[in-house]
């Protein structure tokens, strides 16, 4: 039997705040996020009130996935989950609907990533088929 | 503006050492210990205590409480620092604003960690579905994040990073309580030649997660006179900010609580940044020290890089850095890290600085850096002057 644990296993949803719409919707191949009604804006990661007002004036929305990287990295040390996967290429992205969030980019050489870049929504997979969003480089 | 009515009147800290096997309390003992020695003040009159949260014991939420048993205290003022790397400096801020209030008159700050030996925190909260999965888990990849869009907006030369890291080394040779892996010298190809961990982090770029302790005894300056301690060190201005531009969704990254904070802390002690006589940063990476220098005005912003190549940072230059080694060189005792730094001032305030002693040692900026967060900058910023 193998003892390893999982490579990357899908985390508790609900862990810290509501974020049972993110879930669901990778189901149907959608990125939601936090978006406050009151600033008109959105944050990333999920938090228990808007970062803009203190008020729990959020709700979800789909955004489109499509942005620029804003930063990255090659990881290339081994740590937890990362077995089999170095060098792993990571960014921060910036989406068009003015937030951040961190993701892998995948199918994207090491010396191919770079800040700027334009990178579209896709679809990873963590270990037990779970989707979980990632970005590839929108080529021209 | 700047009082100078509160002194650091002792300070103690232990060697660096990497997996010990030894646990936070006992190292906070042998601080404790190696402080009253140095001091001859009795331990029953402490009456305040705070203690930095220590990653080796961070599954316990009455540390501070356990800390006061271990040790045989009975503090009427305890405070938990749970700022990381600001926990030293802030807790002796914090401390000053207790003994003004009168709610203690003897304070030790104390920060202990030994997380080489035993790693039992659990961040909790977002990590688990928002930032383990895309596998940016250590310190390194988010420094990674942050030093690649820093170079993309300033000039970044690798060679002023090898010359912090080659003059910490170099300092490092001299201190004894520097982790002795690190006792060897470093050379520009060394450093160019090593390993890249998280571009374009290197490894020689980065700290050691190691074990140790350090601490701090805090008391007015009339009472450290009546206790006949004459070596002291007077912390005359200290600022911070926690989670800065924490309610934007798409700050500059490249902008810390430094460029917030450090020249209204220049200004609160009368200071110009060519007036700094030593600067002892928080250095967990290199490009955390270039990012200081900027923001406190030793040169404009983007131009740490030359600002570092052309200026002698070494204990008999212009600007010494780091003059212990930093963490960089001495070793990272986890969260007790920022006392680090801290000790290392107050020893050349005390003129104890020996081989590396500055000249002229009449002031040392002193900074704390806290807490890894999201597609940001570090969360907690902390710096404090302080005056021979």
């Amino acid at each position: 039997m193998d003892s390893k644990p999982m490579q990357r296993p899908t985390p508790r949803a609900n862990a810290y705040v509501d974020t049972q719409p993110f879930w669901e919707a990778t189901r149907d191949g959608r990125l939601m996020m936090q978006y406050c009604t009151e600033a008109q804006r959105f944050q990333h990661y999920p938090r228990p009130v808007s970062i803009f007002t203190g008020r729990r004036t959020l709700e979800w929305r789909p955004v489109k996935g499509d942005g620029v990287i804003y930063a990255c990295t090659v990881v290339r040390i081994p740590g937890p989950g990362l077995d089999g996967r170095l060098p792993l290429c990571v960014a921060t992205v910036e989406l068009d609907e003015g937030v951040r969030l961190i993701a892998n980019i995948v199918d994207c050489e090491p010396q191919e990533l770079a800040i700027g870049k334009p990178v579209h929504l896709v679809w990873d997979a963590l270990s037990d088929g779970q989707p979980y969003p990632a970005f590839a480089l929108t080529r021209a | 503006m700047k009082q100078k009515d509160i002194v650091i009147a002792g300070y103690a800290e232990t060697p660096v050492l990497y997996k010990s096997g030894r646990s936070a309390y006992d190292f906070a003992g042998e601080a404790l210990d190696s402080l009253l020695e140095r001091t001859g003040i009795d331990k029953d009159l402490i009456d305040g205590l705070s203690v930095t949260t220590a990653l080796s014991e961070a599954s316990n939420p009455f540390y501070a409480v356990y800390m006061c048993e271990a040790l045989g205290l009975t503090p009427t003022w305890l405070n938990l620092g749970g700022m990381g790397g600001c926990s030293a400096t802030g807790g002796v801020a914090r401390a000053m604003s207790a003994i003004r209030d009168g709610s203690c008159e003897i304070a030790l700050v104390l920060s202990a960690d030994a997380p080489s030996t035993d790693w039992r925190a659990n961040y909790g909260a977002f990590r688990g579905e928002f930032q383990d999965p895309p596998g940016v888990q250590g310190p390194p990849a988010t420094f990674g994040l942050l030093m690649s869009r820093y170079a993309h907006q300033y000039d970044l030369k690798p060679e002023a990073l090898g010359k912090i890291a080659i003059t910490q080394r170099e300092h490092a040779l001299h201190n004894p309580n520097a982790l002795s892996k690190f006792k060897k010298p470093l050379s520009m190809d060394d450093y160019l030649a090593s390993r890249v961990i998280a571009d374009p982090l290197r490894l020689l770029d980065s700290v050691m997660f190691c074990d140790g302790a350090n601490a701090f005894l805090v008391m007015s300056e009339k009472r450290a006179e009546q206790l006949g301690l004459t070596r002291v060190a007077y912390p005359v201005a200290y600022a911070e900010v926690t989670n800065v531009n924490g309610n934007q969704s798409t700050p500059d990254i490249t902008e810390s609580g430094f460029d917030r904070i450090g020249p209204a802390l220049l200004r609160k002690a009368g200071l110009t940044p060519s007036e700094i006589r030593m600067f002892q940063p928080y250095d967990d990476f290199t490009i955390a020290i270039l990012m200081q220098l900027e923001a406190f005005g030793f040169c404009a912003k983007g131009e740490a890089s030359d600002f570092v190549l052309r200026t002698d940072l070494s204990h008999r230059g212009a600007l010494p850095l780091n003059t212990g080694g930093g963490q960089i060189s001495a070793g990272q005792p986890g969260l007790a890290s920022g006392g680090l730094n801290l000790a290392e001032a107050v020893r050349q305030l005390f003129g104890e600085g020996g081989a590396t002693q500055v000249d002229d040692a009449r002031n040392a900026l002193v900074t704390g850096i806290g807490v890894i967060p999201y597609a940001r900058n570090w969360g907690t910023s902390s710096a404090m002057i302080l005056e021979a």
